[in-house]
């Protein structure tokens, strides 16, 4: 070796310490990689307690949600008010209106009252805190039953929200002071109409079922309508995304030559997937709504651009499992004299099935939780009405889970957080039992070749 | 006849045509299979493919034709005069329409004949308020000349219809015997049939291209009106966003933009150190217990919707910074600011950090690390000195995505950041203070759009060149970041 | 020490540098090294022989506790350096690989320059006061790794440029650089063409005046050419260690005259 003359070699490396000592420097080295392995324990930990912090914040406000107030009275439904002309015609009886149903409650309040001897002072009408909901509810069921005029029907009302707040602590007679849609002297009322079991909490499954209601209401405000609108939207997305994303795999993964137009397509599903949502909604709006003519908040529009969205993620998913069927599987098939088609459709669909199925579910999943594009096709929309069933219904304008807790935040009434935490929880439900469905299907058929 | 009917019709052919296919095939060669070319299936699936496909895509031509097709014939019986001050063709064209669907309603529900839908005028009959009855409610009177063009569309439509009817059923109909004359036992039904399903996965890939393709055309026609009521030079450099709907707006997207990177720079500052710290400590230290239980739990944060996280700045964290930060250090009283929409969103985003860095880490060959312990290296030297530098690339990346994300997020900034754009000339201490409301980019999309206005207004154009702004932006970070995660992997192959 | 035993062999022979006693290494339920007994002396070059998976490797990442980083590894037994337990629950590993060096099987430069793979080391472990002193230990690290001539106009190109032997040649520099009492050489060769494998193998033969220096390869002609004492490993056991000459002219166990002749391998 050239470079080393005798001159240049050094003599023996000096002998360093004992092993059985650690000296300064290696003490403060030691202290450093503790002090870093902190800094990713207390990631791991701020993660975490982030995700803790969520999901407390949202069951915390969202759990009463599932709870409702309910006032029990018998209410008499006199016929010279409610059909004058006294021949049970619905028609003729439609004509009272919702006012003519008002006092009704007001007085079975009244009569309540005074059977259960409260004395209350300032309480002005008692029915105040019954839900404005209650009188369309009577009128409902009187046409529906005209034959109930003239005797006396028990009912269950909705409290009006504030009471239902106080109810779940969420109005105290420190805000009902400040407040004019409540008087401490109906939180009074309340009190002492839940000690005589009249007023009591039970479990909401109009929350569930029921559609949305106006600002003024939100204790009669559901999400029946926006689960049904998710339904039909999730449903368009499986018809349109599961065959059009397999197709598109199919080919990309076992057919597509190495040519420019292959790379732009490789290209261009890659980038959709990071494209904005928003940006779909744009496209929504500018393509399905304004140039081909669908209609505003329809569930078919709402599906057309979550599978879009959702494209993107099948076809990744569905790749990746076609490809972890091994060659050897395409090459017995081949070999036996099937053609390429019947190959990848009698043998590796059928292998790459569970991995589909499991991919599918996640894009679901995603399209299930999709706000921002909703928005901007007209799903913000306030829908009372139930879509038809499929597939008109399809066309029907209708609400979605998640659009509905957008809306529901822009309203004023603070009743309407704890009707958004809840519907999120709802939402968060959904999203948990089918990403288990993914897991298990994994476990499940997952396969090691 | 309604669209419905007739694709069952087409798809009743279809039935019948691969039974029937079948049959000839197998008659072909006597009832013996062996002696034809392809199973029998596949000439009955040719003969199904001759009937769908040339019926349904006559059928999807036609429909999307015929609508733009009529409006046109129709929008020339509107006289000039016609036309109130103030409003558009276009405008006059949507009441045309809404009367007609309304006429169809009123025949429907049986409140008015065929004949009179055809013949009534406005001369003899209130037209609203029939309509109106039927439950079509329309903004103002019908005019003459707007009724008459609109029974005339309903004639066409009718026509049209019509035709299309018979047009499709003829498409399938010849299918349907062209494809049976050529069945016979030689035919290569297998070949065709593959031909043909190859040509529809082609198809369904194509349609990736398409969607992007729909995304830039849908927006840049748009922003072409945009800038045509509206000079660009002021869009892109102004410093005013003042939208004010009776015209004479000031729509500039720089205050937009300067609470979009304000607020994403907030998010990464959140998410990159959290996100990089937890994917270095679960792919370097944690042993596979804790890996198992502390991964998974973190990227359930990169599956709850965007809806869930905004409904978090809204009610917990938004009050929390207020009370805590913002009112004592007297930097602002409202909720909803730069500091929660950035806190939220960081926390959304500490998933997508974490779980590329984490695979970006592990893809570092261990013959790195060996070679670093070797030296005597502490697990943190060979982590900062040798395993962070060798992953940069692809940790650069995965922070370009988060970057990316943050910038096109939506729900987070809407319902945590405020509505109120950007003020440059109140000075820079408001612009940077992060407990100030500010708005974005993806929030003005939103409520340019779903405010009430006038659609051909430039307060409601300008969404879709905030939109293309936004998506060239998101587009030049995504490709940058695929480039560079893509090199770094070839890398190490 | 309160091992007597040991303290005393310690006494008689001054020139040996590691002394191993009934190292035993476990990969999981794997039994990979059996009651290895071995003395490596210093200023030599030890060669580790024997065929794939007989444990020589796995042998030579004990000396330096390589094995730590392996969850499943275990070691038993006892190893001294100069006398001192390594695996005495005080001593820090990374103190230890300072006085330790290990070069691998496939050379492993850092994504780093030429400049900052040498100078890796000798920073973290403080060796230089200053930029000056550090540009001396680099070149007299890439110096004694017989690679300055080719490297000293480039030194601030990534390492990860040279071709295979230099690459070697730079991780040996590399370990050189931290001055280490011990080099020990996993297959140093087995990656590199015969004229890279010339070129470092005339280095470990430089190396020998200063360290002691343990290579595992699997070339016996590589042990005969650089060895001065031959250790032969079969199915996890030390079967005979001696003078490399009589090793391979003169074996006394008939498992490693088989090898030698290449019936077993």
């Amino acid at each position: 070796m050239s470079d080393i003359t005798a001159t240049d070699a050094v003599p023996s490396a000096p002998r360093k310490g004992s092993l059985l000592e650690q000296d300064a420097r290696t003490k403060r080295r030691n202290a450093a990689e503790t002090r870093f392995k902190m800094y990713g324990i207390i990631a791991v930990t701020l993660g975490i307690l982030a995700l803790v912090m969520l999901v407390v914040s949202i069951v915390s406000n969202g759990a009463s949600a599932f709870q409702q107030t309910y006032i029990t009275l018998e209410v008499d439904l006199p016929e010279d008010r409610l059909d004058p002309e006294g021949n049970r015609n619905r028609d003729q009886m439609a004509r009272v209106s919702t006012f003519g149903y008002g006092p009704l409650i007001g007085e079975a309040m009244e009569a309540q009252i005074a059977a259960l001897g409260i004395e209350i002072e300032e309480l002005g009408n008692p029915g105040d805190i019954v839900s404005k909901e209650a009188p369309a509810q009577l009128r409902n069921f009187v046409l529906a039953n005209p034959d109930v005029v003239g005797s006396t029907v028990t009912f269950e009302f909705l409290a009006n929200g504030r009471i239902d707040g106080y109810m779940k602590d969420r109005v105290t007679r420190a805000t009902a002071l400040l407040d004019k849609n409540v008087s401490p002297a109906q939180l009074d009322l309340t009190d002492a109409l839940g000690e005589a079991g009249v007023l009591e909490k039970r479990f909401n499954w109009a929350f569930i079922t029921a559609p949305d209601a106006s600002g003024q209401r939100p204790e009669a405000a559901g999400l029946g309508v926006a689960i049904v609108g998710s339904f039909y939207m999730m449903l368009v997305v499986l018809i349109l995304a599961l065959p059009i994303g397999v197709a598109a795999s199919i080919y990309l993964e076992e057919f597509a030559p190495k040519n420019r137009f292959t790379d732009l397509i490789e290209v261009n599903i890659a980038n959709l997937a990071a494209v904005p949502s928003i940006v779909f909604g744009i496209l929504g709006l500018a393509i399905f709504i304004n140039f081909a003519g669908l209609p505003q908040s329809a569930p078919i529009v709402g599906g057309l651009v979550l599978t879009l969205m959702t494209l993107p993620t099948i076809i990744i998913a569905t790749r990746a499992s076609l490809k972890s069927v091994p060659p050897s599987i395409r090459e017995a098939a081949l070999g036996v004299g099937a053609s390429k088609m019947q190959t990848v459709f009698h043998h590796v669909l059928p292998l790459a099935a569970p991995g589909i199925l499991t991919g599918t579910i996640i894009g679901l999943a995603q399209a299930l939780g999709e706000t921002a594009p909703l928005l901007l096709i007209g799903m913000v929309a306030f829908v009372r009405e139930f879509p038809a069933g499929p597939p008109e219904g399809f066309f029907d304008p209708a609400s979605a889970l998640p659009v509905q807790v957008y809306n529901w935040t822009q309203r004023s009434d603070p009743a309407f957080v704890e009707r958004a935490s809840g519907a999120i929880i709802v939402l968060l439900i959904f999203l948990v039992i089918m990403n288990a469905i993914a897991i298990l299907l994994r476990r499940r058929f997952e396969r090691r070749w | 006849m309604p669209t419905l009917w007739l694709v069952l019709i087409i798809l009743a052919l279809a039935a019948v045509g691969y039974v029937v296919g079948r049959q000839r095939a197998l008659a072909s060669s006597g009832g013996n299979a062996k002696l034809l070319h392809s199973l029998p299936s596949y000439y009955g699936a040719n003969v199904s493919f001759a009937v769908i496909i040339p019926a349904i895509g006559l059928l999807i031509l036609w429909l999307l034709v015929q609508p733009a097709w009529i409006q046109n014939r129709v929008a020339d019986m509107i006289p000039e005069g016609a036309i109130p001050e103030g409003a558009t063709l276009g405008l006059v064209m949507s009441d045309v329409e809404r009367v007609a669907t309304g006429l169809n309603l009123a025949v429907e529900q049986g409140a008015m004949s065929e004949e009179d839908a055809s013949s009534i005028r406005t001369e003899f009959t209130d037209v609203r308020q029939r309509l109106g009855e039927v439950g079509v409610a329309l903004g103002s009177n019908v005019d003459a000349p707007v009724l008459r063009a609109a029974q005339r569309y309903r004639e066409m439509s009718a026509t049209g219809n019509t035709w299309m009817t018979v047009a499709v059923l003829a498409a399938a109909l010849f299918g349907f015997v062209s494809s049976l004359a050529v069945t016979k036992a030689g035919f290569r039904a297998r070949n065709t049939v593959e031909r043909v399903i190859l040509i529809m996965l082609m198809v369904a890939a194509s349609i990736a291209v398409l969607t992007t393709l729909g995304i830039v055309l849908s927006m840049l026609f748009e922003t072409r009106n945009f800038f045509q009521q509206y000079p660009w030079t002021s869009f892109f450099f102004g410093l005013e966003w003042a939208p004010d709907f009776r015209g004479n707006s000031n729509l500039s997207i720089i205050p937009l933009l300067w609470g979009t990177l304000y607020i994403s720079f907030i998010a990464l500052l959140v998410a990159v150190p959290i996100g990089l710290f937890a994917a270095i400590y679960m792919s370097e230290y944690a042993g596979p217990r804790v890996r198992s239980v502390a991964k998974p739990l973190i990227e359930i944060l990169a599956g709850i919707p965007t809806i869930v996280y905004g409904l978090f700045a809204l009610i917990t964290v938004g009050p929390l910074l207020r009370d805590y930060f913002a009112m004592p250090m007297g930097l602002g009283e409202s909720a909803s600011s730069v500091a929660t929409a950035g806190v939220v969103m960081g926390i959304m985003l500490i998933p997508f950090v974490s779980s590329l860095s984490d695979d970006i880490i592990n893809a570092v060959p261990q013959a790195m690390r060996d070679g670093s312990f070797g030296l005597g290296a502490t697990h943190s030297e060979t982590i900062r000195q040798v395993v962070v530098p060798a992953a940069l690339p692809g940790i650069v990346g995965a922070i370009l995505l988060a970057a990316s994300r943050a910038i096109g997020e939506t729900m987070i900034v809407v319902l945590g950041a405020g509505a109120a754009a950007a003020q440059f000339d109140r000075g820079l201490g408001e612009l940077v203070n992060p407990f100030e409301a500010m708005t974005t980019v993806t929030v003005k999309i939103v409520s340019q759009l779903t405010g009430d206005t006038d659609f051909a207004a430039p307060e409601t154009l300008v969404a879709f060149a905030l939109g293309l702004t936004l998506f060239v932006i998101t587009l030049g970070l995504n490709v940058l970041a695929l480039y560079i995660v893509r090199k770094y992997r070839e890398q190490y192959e | 020490m309160n091992d007597m035993r040991l303290t005393e062999r310690a006494v008689d022979s001054k020139d040996v540098k590691i002394a191993a006693r009934k190292v035993q290494v476990f990969y999981g339920e794997t039994h990979a090294i059996k009651d290895v007994d071995v003395d490596i002396d210093d200023k030599t070059v030890t060669a580790f022989i024997g065929p794939s998976g007989c444990g020589k490797s796995t042998f030579l990442r004990c000396i330096n506790r390589m094995n730590d980083t392996i969850d499943v590894a275990r070691v038993e037994g006892d190893i001294h350096l100069d006398g001192e337990d390594i695996y005495n629950p005080k001593v820090d590993p990374v103190q230890l690989r300072a006085k330790v060096g290990m070069v691998f099987q496939k050379p492993n430069p850092f994504p780093k320059s030429i400049y900052d793979n040498v100078a890796y080391g000798p920073k973290i472990h403080g060796l230089a006061k200053n930029k000056a002193e550090l540009d001396e230990i680099v070149e007299r690290a890439l110096r004694r790794g017989a690679i300055w001539d080719e490297v000293k106009d480039r030194l601030q190109e990534p390492g990860t440029g040279l071709s295979g032997g230099q690459q070697q040649r730079l991780c040996i520099a590399r370990a050189v650089a931290t001055e280490p009492e011990v080099l020990l050489m996993d297959e140093p060769c087995s990656a590199l063409d015969p004229i890279a494998t010339a070129q470092v193998e005339e280095l470990i033969d430089e190396l020998k005046q200063n360290y002691s220096v343990v290579i595992v390869t699997h070339s016996m002609q590589q042990a005969a050419r650089v060895s001065q004492k031959t250790a032969f490993f079969h199915l996890g056991y030390l079967v005979e260690y001696g003078e490399t000459g009589q090793i391979f002219t003169n074996p006394k166990d008939s498992r490693t005259e088989s090898y030698i002749t290449g019936r077993i391998g």
